[in-house]
């Protein structure tokens, strides 16, 4: 056997963690779902281009991060004329008298959501997915400055968002 | 006085050891900076609470099934997947793509002409004629007559139909022994390219390089354009896959 079974061992492993990521990108999980199949996908294709003995994880995010962009991207260029109408149902939901295992995670996608792109990723990177500021650096491809700069700003943001300060 | 940036590097754990000192004392002498640190800590660990529950959750099957199955598709594009899901059609690619391994295809093409007979007792999916490997009778008829958007319950499925760089038409198929597309050539289907399905695989073959949809990557190297929609296919078909 060669190593593709470990792969898709080490791939499956790490389901629940791309899944994570995918839904502090994404604005719904249905989204966040098929960019995890997307990145499934991709990795499947792309494997040879992983060198084993460096960090699966980081390649995989890597690519999930890519394809998220992509994807925002193309959004950005079809609704440009559109009123954002999902965005605006998502935010506009009242949480209060849902008794909801799942609210918590849909108020935090819902800031997310309205953080900047740029913010967005630098706050998921570190703060949920728990990488240091140097591995979300390579992993952007952005110096450390700007990451750390951004981090600043995202959490400071969401800081105003979750805890219902308005200061803005 | 503690510069926002390196108050934020403290509280994730980034400074050097004796900058980490001088900033928490800092903090500590400091009643808004120490409410600051609470509120920060705070949120971070709700959010990771909240996004922790993802990661909790069972994962869908169809994302296991991806991996389980080397699927492939044509969907890398978030909003084309939506659509695809919004309008529950099976892409093509999907129904074309259920493999598993693979083998070198001389090592099982001599398995199925020798033997004549795949591991369930069904015939051989392909026969040579003429020193060219060509569909057996069974699929020739299947590569003949079925849509990929009806599927038969039993026999060879086809996956997709496209065209060639040459202009001909070439189909994809499956059967329990084994898959590959073929070409329509001479009033017949030329077996173009043929991996060994999953569940013929014999133990004393050696793996080929994993669940990687070969056959999908072989495709794409002769493809022009685009695979035919449904109603192309079966325009195709009543124009006898000329």
């Amino acid at each position: 056997m060669k190593s593709s079974g470990a792969f898709e061992r080490d791939l499956t492993q790490l389901l629940p963690r791309l899944r994570r990521f995918a839904h502090g990108l994404s604005r719904s999980p249905a989204d966040a779902d098929d960019l995890t199949q997307a990145t499934i996908e991709r990795a499947l294709r792309a494997r040879d281009q992983w060198e084993p003995g460096t960090r699966l994880d980081s390649w995989l995010y890597r690519i999930m991060r890519n394809l998220w962009i992509d994807t925002v991207r193309a959004r950005t260029r079809k609704e440009r004329y559109e009123a954002p109408e999902e965005e605006a149902r998502l935010i506009g939901e009242d949480p209060r008298g849902a008794i909801d295992a799942g609210l918590e995670l849909q108020r935090a996608m819902a800031a997310m959501e309205r953080l900047p792109d740029e913010q967005r990723e630098v706050v998921a990177l570190i703060l949920v997915e728990g990488f240091g500021y140097r591995e979300a650096s390579e992993m952007l491809g952005l110096p450390i400055g700007t990451v750390s700069s951004r981090l600043v700003r995202g959490r400071i943001a969401l800081l105003a968002m979750l805890s219902g300060v308005s200061d803005g | 006085m503690v510069e926002e940036n390196e108050f934020f590097a403290w509280l994730d754990g980034e400074l050097p050891p004796d900058d980490a000192a001088r900033v928490e004392a800092a903090v500590a002498a400091d009643g808004e900076l120490s409410r600051r640190a609470r509120e920060h800590r705070a949120m971070t660990s709700q959010l990771r609470g909240a996004f922790g529950m993802v990661e909790a959750q069972p994962v869908p099957e169809r994302l296991e099934r991806a991996i389980a199955t080397g699927f492939e598709s044509t969907i890398v594009d978030i909003g084309e997947a939506r659509s695809a899901r919004e309008r529950r059609a099976q892409p093509l690619w999907v129904q074309a793509a259920a493999l598993a391994a693979t083998l070198a295809v001389g090592l099982f093409t001599g398995n199925l002409l020798s033997g004549g007979m795949a591991g369930d007792g069904s015939s051989s999916p392909i026969e040579a004629r003429g020193g060219k490997l060509v569909a057996s009778a069974d699929l020739g008829r299947a590569l003949s007559a079925r849509l990929a958007s009806a599927p038969a319950n039993d026999g060879p499925r086809i996956g997709l139909t496209f065209r060639e760089k040459n202009g001909a038409i070439c189909r994809t198929f499956e059967d329990r022994s084994a898959s590959g597309f073929a070409c329509r050539e001479g009033g017949g289907w030329r077996i173009r390219s043929l991996f060994q399905g999953a569940e013929s695989q014999a133990t004393d073959y050696r793996m080929a390089s994993g669940p990687e949809p070969q056959l999908m990557e072989a495709v794409e190297a002769v493809i022009d354009g685009e695979p035919l929609d449904a109603a192309q296919e079966k325009a195709a078909l009543d124009n006898g896959w000329k």
